[in-house]
C-alpha cells in the first residue's frame, strides 16, 4: 500500500466537474508533482488532500488511514500557499510558532524550535519582522519554516514559486529540493510550470480537464509522453503527422509521407496497429543538421526558413516538404552557421523519434 | 511649450473640495471656536474681540455639564460596542456569501435601513417600543410583565441606545464587510492546517485581521452617536441629557450662543480625542509602521 492514496476521487462544483475519478498512489518520501494548465484540477486535488474541500466521491488515505472526512487540523499535513498566507498581524516568530502554540507546547520549547526553524531557512534574526518587511523569497522561507516546524507527515506546495521573479525562482527551486532531500518529507508540489516539475520531481502526474493523463518520472514524461497534449505541454516539440506501417514490440516504422519510411520508438503502454494515424515526436534538441555519427542517416531534405541566435543555441526553422521543424543546435565553432534559404539535411537517431498516439 | 506638471494638475482637482471644506467646515467651526471665548451675552450672535475663559470655567465647575459629558462618552461607547456585537456576524455572513443573488439580497436588506429619514425610522421604533408597543404587548401576552407595568424602552437611556444602534448598524456593517471580504481566505486555511480548529482560527487569525474594520467602524459609530441630537431628543424625550441636547437647549431655548458654542467645542474635542486614541491603537497594532 502506498503512503498517500487517492481512490476514485471526484469533485464537482454544481455542474462543473473539477476532478474526475482520480487514482493516485504516492510513496513515502517522494517528491511528487501535479502538473497541468490552470483549471486542470491540480489545485482542487491538493485542497482535497489538505482537507479544505470535501471530495464529492471517493476516498483519500494516508498510511492506510482514511482521512476523507477529517478536518484540516487533524490531518498533520502542512501546506505552503501561492501567496504564502503569512499572518499579517503577527511577526515572523509568532507566525512560525503558530502551530506549536496550537499543539500546546511549552514556551521555552517553542522558542527553541522556532529559532532552529529560522536557522534552517536562513532567516536567523528575522523573528521580529512583519510580513510587509519581507521580500517575496523571505516570505516563502517563513511560510516553509512555519510548516516544517510542526513536523508534518506530508508537505503540500501550491505553486510556491509563481509569485517570485525568474532569478529568485531558479534559486528557490534548488533550495526547496535540498530541504526536501535533507528531511526526506513526502512532498506534493502543484505547478503549471513544466520546467519546475521536471527539475524537482521524483515523479510527475500530468492533469488536464480534471483527469489524470500520465504518471511517471520526469524522463518518462518528457521522452515518452502518452499523448500529443503532454508532448506539447512539456518542453518544446515537433509533432509530425505520420502513419504506422509496421509494429514490432517497442520499435516500429512510420510513414512520413512522400514514400519515406523511418524507424521509431513506441511506448510499451500504447498498443499500435498498422495503418494507424499517429504523431512522431521529435524534440528540437534531438535533431541535427549535420550527422553526429555513422548510424545517423539523413531522414529528410529541407530548407532553412528562419535562423535565430540565442546565445547557447541557434534555433532554426526548417521546412521539409509538408513538415515544419524547429531544430536547436548548440553554438559551437566547428558547426557551420546556416542562414535562411540554405538547403539542409535533417538527421535524428532512431531512438529519439517517439510515436505518440 | 512647457507641459503641465501632473502633480500640479492633481492639485487642481482638489480645489473644489478645498473651497467647499473651507466655506462649510473651517469657517463655521472657527467661528464657533471664537464665539466660545466671548463673554456670555444673551441673544448676541456675532463674534467680538472681547476674550474670556468664563464659559469654560462655568462648564468645568458645574457637575451637571460634567455629568452630561460623561454620559455622552458612555452612551457613544456602549452604542459602539453593542453595534459591533450585532453587526459583526451579519457582516461576516454577507462577506462570506459567494452566491451573488443571496449577497445582493442581504446588501439590500442592510441598505434599506438607510433609505428612510431618521425621524421617520424613529417614529417606527416608537410604535414597536412604546408602552403599548408591539414588544410590550408581546411581553404582556406571554405573562412576562403585568399589563399595568410595561417595560420602559422609551424616554430613557435604553431607548437612546436602541435608537442609536439601529441608526449605526448599516455604517458598521458596511465598514466591516469591506475589511472581512478583503481577508485572504488562505489565512484561515493556513491556520487550520497548522492545527487550529475553526473557532481557534477565527480567534487567532480572522478576528485580528478584521481589527482595522472593527476600529474604524467603532470610531465612525462613536462619532455618529456622540454628536447625535435627533435620537436622544426623540428616543430619550429630552430626559437623557447628553451634550447635543444641552447645546440645543442653550442655543435654541436660552439664546446663549456663547455657552452653546463652548459645549460644542468640548464635544468636538472629545471626538477628536477618540480619533487620536484610535490612530494610536491602529499604529501600535501595525507594529508602529502604519
Amino acid at each position: 500500500m502506498s503512503f498517500v492514496e487517492f481512490q476514485g476521487v471526484s469533485k464537482s462544483f454544481g455542474d462543473t466537474i473539477a476532478v474526475e475519478k482520480l487514482n493516485i498512489a504516492i510513496e513515502k518520501g517522494e517528491f511528487f508533482s501535479l502538473l497541468g494548465p490552470s483549471g486542470c484540477g491540480k489545485s482542487t486535488t491538493l485542497r482535497m488532500l489538505a482537507g479544505f474541500l470535501p471530495p464529492s466521491t471517493g476516498r483519500i488515505s494516508v498510511h492506510g488511514r482514511d482521512i476523507t472526512r477529517l478536518p484540516p487540523e487533524a490531518r498533520g499535513i502542512g501546506i505552503v500557499f501561492q501567496n504564502y498566507a503569512i499572518f499579517p498581524h503577527m511577526n515572523v516568530f509568532d507566525n512560525i510558532a503558530f502551530g506549536l502554540v496550537e499543539r500546546g507546547e511549552q514556551k521555552t520549547e517553542i522558542a527553541r524550535k522556532v529559532d532552529a526553524a529560522l536557522e534552517q531557512v536562513g532567516l536567523s534574526g528575522y523573528g521580529g519582522r512583519f510580513e510587509r518587511e519581507l521580500s517575496g523569497g523571505q516570505k516563502q522561507r517563513v511560510a516553509l519554516a512555519r510548516v516544517l516546524v510542526i513536523e508534518p507527515e506530508i508537505l503540500l506546495l501550491d505553486e510556491p514559486l509563481s509569485a517570485l521573479d525568474k532569478k529568485m525562482r531558479e534559486e528557490m527551486k534548488f533550495w526547496i529540493k535540498d530541504i526536501q532531500n535533507s528531511i526526506g518529507i513526502t512532498t506534493i508540489y502543484v505547478t503549471h510550470d513544466q520546467s519546475e516539475a521536471l527539475t524537482m520531481s521524483d515523479r510527475i502526474a500530468v492533469m488536464s480537464n480534471g483527469r489524470l493523463l500520465q504518471v511517471g518520472s520526469p524522463r518518462e514524461i518528457y521522452e515518452q509522453p502518452s499523448s500529443r497534449f503532454i508532448a506539447e505541454f512539456i518542453g518544446e516539440s515537433n509533432l509530425l503527422d505520420v502513419r504506422v506501417t509496421s509494429v514490432n514490440g517497442v520499435s516500429c516504422e512510420v510513414d512520413l509521407g512522400g514514400s519515406l519510411t523511418v524507424p521509431a520508438r513506441c511506448s510499451k503502454q500504447v498498443k499500435l496497429s498498422p495503418d494507424e494515424r499517429v504523431s512522431l515526436l521529435l524534440r528540437p534538441e534531438m535533431l541535427r543538421l549535420a550527422p553526429m555519427d555513422a548510424q545517423e542517416a539523413p531522414r529528410l531534405k529541407g530548407r532553412i526558413a528562419d535562423s535565430v541566435y540565442q546565445g547557447a543555441l541557434r534555433r532554426y526553422r526548417v521546412i521539409a516538404g509538408e513538415h515544419d521543424f524547429v531544430v536547436e543546435v548548440p553554438n559551437r565553432p566547428e558547426l557551420a552557421q546556416l542562414s535562411s534559404g540554405d538547403q539542409v539535411d535533417v538527421f535524428w537517431s532512431t531512438e529519439s523519434g517517439v510515436v505518440v498516439p | 511649450m512647457g507641459r503641465a506638471s501632473p502633480l500640479r494638475l492633481n492639485w487642481l482637482l482638489v480645489v473644489p473640495l478645498i473651497i467647499f471644506f473651507v466655506i462649510f467646515f473651517v469657517i463655521p467651526v472657527g467661528l464657533i471656536f471664537a464665539t466660545s471665548f466671548n463673554p456670555q451675552t444673551i441673544g448676541q450672535v456675532s463674534v467680538t474681540t472681547d476674550l474670556t475663559l468664563d464659559n469654560y470655567v462655568r462648564f468645568f465647575t458645574r457637575s451637571s455639564y460634567l455629568q452630561a459629558a460623561g454620559r455622552s462618552v458612555m452612551l457613544a461607547a456602549i452604542v459602539s460596542a453593542v453595534t459591533l456585537f450585532v453587526a459583526y456576524p451579519m457582516a461576516f455572513v454577507i462577506a462570506k456569501t459567494e452566491h451573488p443573488g443571496r449577497n445582493t439580497f442581504l446588501m439590500i436588506l442592510v441598505l434599506a435601513a438607510m433609505q428612510l429619514d431618521m425621524v421617520i425610522r424613529l417614529y417606527g421604533m416608537m410604535v414597536i417600543l412604546g408602552d403599548n408597543g408591539l414588544v410590550n404587548q408581546m411581553l404582556i401576552a406571554l405573562g412576562l410583565t403585568g399589563p399595568d407595568d410595561p417595560v420602559q424602552f422609551m424616554y430613557n437611556f435604553l431607548g437612546v441606545v436602541l435608537g442609536l444602534v439601529q441608526f449605526s448598524l448599516p455604517f458598521m456593517i458596511l465598514t466591516l464587510i469591506g475589511v472581512i471580504a478583503g481577508i485572504d481566505p488562505s489565512l484561515e486555511e493556513a491556520a487550520r492546517s497548522l492545527g487550529a480548529s475553526r473557532s481557534r482560527a477565527f480567534r487567532r487569525v480572522i478576528l485580528p485581521a478584521s481589527m482595522p474594520g472593527i476600529l474604524s467602524g467603532s470610531l465612525l459609530v462613536f462619532a455618529l452617536s456622540i454628536s447625535s441630537y435627533i435620537v436622544p431628543a426623540l428616543m430619550g424625550g429630552f430626559r437623557v441629557g447628553v451634550l447635543p441636547i444641552h447645546i440645543f437647549q442653550q442655543v435654541a431655548e436660552g439664546a446663549r450662543f456663547q455657552f452653546g458654542a463652548t459645549i460644542a467645542v468640548i464635544l468636538f474635542l472629545i471626538s477628536a480625542g477618540a480619533v487620536a486614541i484610535y490612530l494610536h491603537i491602529g499604529a501600535r497594532r501595525s507594529g508602529g509602521l502604519a
